[in-house]
């Protein structure tokens, strides 16, 4: 091979991928927004994402599987937690997440609160190419369970413990429904003080009550 | 060395090896996050901000290799002084300026918020002009005797893709998806676009000078790496453009040609050994060269295989946003850059400093440290990386359960991490001693 040889490799390999590339970013551009709902890009969801770019939250969580990976993926944390969840966990994470790796409290103002809740519903919308994968071992076992998709979706695990996986700051819920009946639990879960005066176990009283009832057959079946 | 004006060159190294040794100290904090959850440091230096100033003295120490491997190169290549040595020390020390702001700032909460492009905007102007500095006094400086070699030529190609494509970083945008589609613009066709022209025409340069080699079969060569570096790296950005709301056929353009990516680096391997069995003269500068083949090789594996491994969607799909990519990212970066400003570094300061043969112990240890436990640390973020995907994403556990599963492994890449540090920390002494000890 000679050097103009060599230069023709460099010349036509820059400029064949370069236009292939152009050409491909413009029809994507052209398409993306459908596939990110962009009609639904209120002024609101561009405030939450400048509250998620302030607080640096993506050098710890990833957002479509990009940034820090020392927190969970926040894409579609929409489809498994509700506003209510999000605004008292953005409100104050260690009391609702009180687990050993914490998140700081960013003392986010409500309306930073509903703004960046309101980006990650506009995010749980983008079209992902179905990413991430539905696991294969879980989704059976969930779909039996209707109770078990709640209490992942509450975060209980942070505090209790199933089977060997959760956090250790409640009681271990392994054997739960031996101990406790179904009205117990419910009661339990609707006012934890009317059992346990000093309990720090926030209350569900505000969930529905097709998910209590869900729920605490979820628990009681754990024997 | 032939012109005094490469000496300008060694400012540059010192601030990037200041910079080197504070990235592996932010590295380690960052890393003891992982290994125990209970974090003392979580109100004045989190997690984000521990991380966010660990890559950005990564990219900042090296962007700061490369300009002083430029001044070093482009006299000698154009064959005269630099244009202007005030002009090369005011963009040194404003550009340490602004990194300096940059990271009090991230210790404040003075973000931007996008990761790697951190810095907030007023701040990435001042960057923009000092890459306007930077091109400004290579160009002439070779404009000055008009010997376009390739090697120059190439560099100063990378230079301007590499100052071009930060400009797609700088705006906000209200789609995220939009946002991260050019974000990938300034990330992608940074290292696998323009930092591999940079480095390249480095690594051409350096084999040059101590191989004694015929310019005509470097140069050549220098041309078909690049080209094909271009060719699937640039299309190769597509396999950032699986999942982030981009249209489905980037599955296909980015599998196929990222999967092509590790050819032109195993070419760069090839290259390297065949020029150094054909040297014409004796090598001189033993710690140069074994920095220069090391390179050649840790930038295949890092890069190139590390990277293959997960870039087909069927992979990516499980891998993508674990901590496969930051095995994948310790790796690449080390291997491809950080070893090639160790080159550069164990190549020319000698030279500026007028000593001709230099005492290689500590220069060898270091580099065997720095190797060693490097892979170490890409290898214990792997097998970290491959239960997170299927403890979380095969059996859908909860992601802060699995964590406690993967803990023993980010001991092992935390222990492996004061091992690469012990490495570094000979390097600097190396590198600070330069010219003292006799040989």
């Amino acid at each position: 091979m000679t050097l103009s040889q060599g230069k023709a490799i460099f010349i036509w390999g820059t400029v064949i991928s370069t236009v292939i590339f152009l050409f491909l970013t413009y029809d994507s551009l052209v398409r993306m927004p459908k596939r990110t709902h962009a009609e639904n890009l209120s002024p609101q969801v561009a405030s939450g994402k400048w509250v998620w770019q302030k607080h640096n939250c993506n050098d710890c969580h990833t957002i479509l599987g990009i940034g820090g990976y020392y927190a969970p993926d926040v894409t579609k944390v929409m489809s498994y937690r509700d506003n209510d969840w999000m605004t008292r966990f953005l409100k104050d994470p260690q009391a609702v997440w009180p687990a050993a790796r914490k998140m700081p409290n960013l003392h986010l103002k409500d309306q930073e609160i509903a703004d960046v809740i309101a980006f990650f519903t506009w995010v749980n919308g983008i079209d992902t190419n179905n990413w991430p994968p539905k696991p294969v071992a879980a989704a059976a076992v969930t779909a039996a369970k209707p109770g078990e998709a709640i209490y992942m979706a509450q975060g209980c695990s942070a505090c209790h413990t199933i089977g060997g996986v959760g956090g250790k700051i409640g009681p271990d819920l392994t054997t739960v429904g031996a101990r406790r009946s179904k009205e117990w639990i419910e009661a339990q879960l609707k006012d934890p003080k009317s059992h346990f005066p000093n309990s720090i176990m926030p209350s569900f009283a505000k969930l529905p009550e097709k998910d209590l009832e869900e729920l605490a057959d979820y628990l009681s079946s754990l024997r | 060395m032939k012109f005094q004006s490469q000496k300008i060159a060694y400012n540059y190294f010192i601030v990037a090896a200041v910079l080197f040794g504070l990235q592996i100290v932010f590295g380690l904090i960052t890393g003891a996050k992982y290994v125990w959850d209970y974090d003392p440091l979580l109100s004045i230096l989190p997690f984000n901000t521990s991380r966010a100033i660990h890559i950005n003295l990564l990219v900042v120490w090296l962007l700061f290799g490369f300009m002083g491997g430029t001044y070093y190169l482009v006299p000698e290549e154009a064959d005269t002084e630099l244009y202007s040595t005030k002009l090369a020390n005011i963009q040194l020390v404003l550009f340490a300026l602004i990194g300096v702001t940059a990271i009090t700032g991230y210790l404040f909460g003075w973000t931007w918020g996008m990761p790697f492009l951190e810095q907030p905007t007023v701040l990435k102007f001042g960057i923009v002009l000092v890459a306007l500095i930077f091109l400004f006094n290579i160009f002439m400086t070779m404009i000055k005797t008009k010997k376009w070699t390739v090697i120059q030529g190439v560099l100063l190609g990378g230079l301007v893709m590499l100052a071009g494509m930060f400009l797609f970083g700088v705006f906000f945008m209200k789609n995220l998806s939009d946002q991260y589609f050019w974000w990938w613009w300034v990330i992608h066709l940074w290292v696998e676009g323009a930092w591999e022209l940079v480095a390249g025409s480095i690594m051409a340069f350096i084999l040059l000078k101590l191989t004694g080699v015929d310019r005509q079969i470097v140069e050549k060569w220098l041309y078909v790496e690049v080209g094909l570096v271009l060719f699937t790296g640039i299309v190769g950005t597509g396999h950032h453009y699986y999942w982030i709301g981009t249209p489905g056929y980037w599955l296909w353009w980015g599998a196929i040609f990222s999967a092509l990516e590790p050819l032109p680096i195993l070419f760069m391997v090839i290259d390297t050994m065949r020029t150094v069995r054909e040297r014409k003269i004796e090598i001189q500068n033993r710690p140069a060269m074994n920095w220069a083949v090391g390179c050649a090789i840790m930038h295949f594996f890092g890069a190139g295989v590390w990277g293959f491994a997960h870039t087909l969607p069927q992979i990516n799909q499980w891998t993508h946003g674990t901590q496969i990519t930051a095995s994948h990212g310790h790796f690449a970066f080390f291997g491809a850059y950080a070893m090639l400003n160790l080159t550069m570094m164990y190549f020319a300061v000698p030279q500026i400093k007028g000593i001709s043969s230099f005492e290689p112990g500590l220069a060898r240890k270091s580099f065997w440290f720095m190797n060693f436990f490097m892979i170490l640390i890409a290898l214990a973020l792997a097998v970290a990386g491959i239960v997170q995907v299927y403890f979380q994403r095969v059996l859908g556990m909860d992601y802060l359960t699995t964590q406690g599963f993967m803990k023993v492994w980010y001991a092992v890449f935390w222990v492996s991490a004061w091992g690469f540090a012990a490495g570094v920390t000979m390097f600097f002494i190396d590198f600070f001693r330069l010219g003292k000890v006799k040989a």
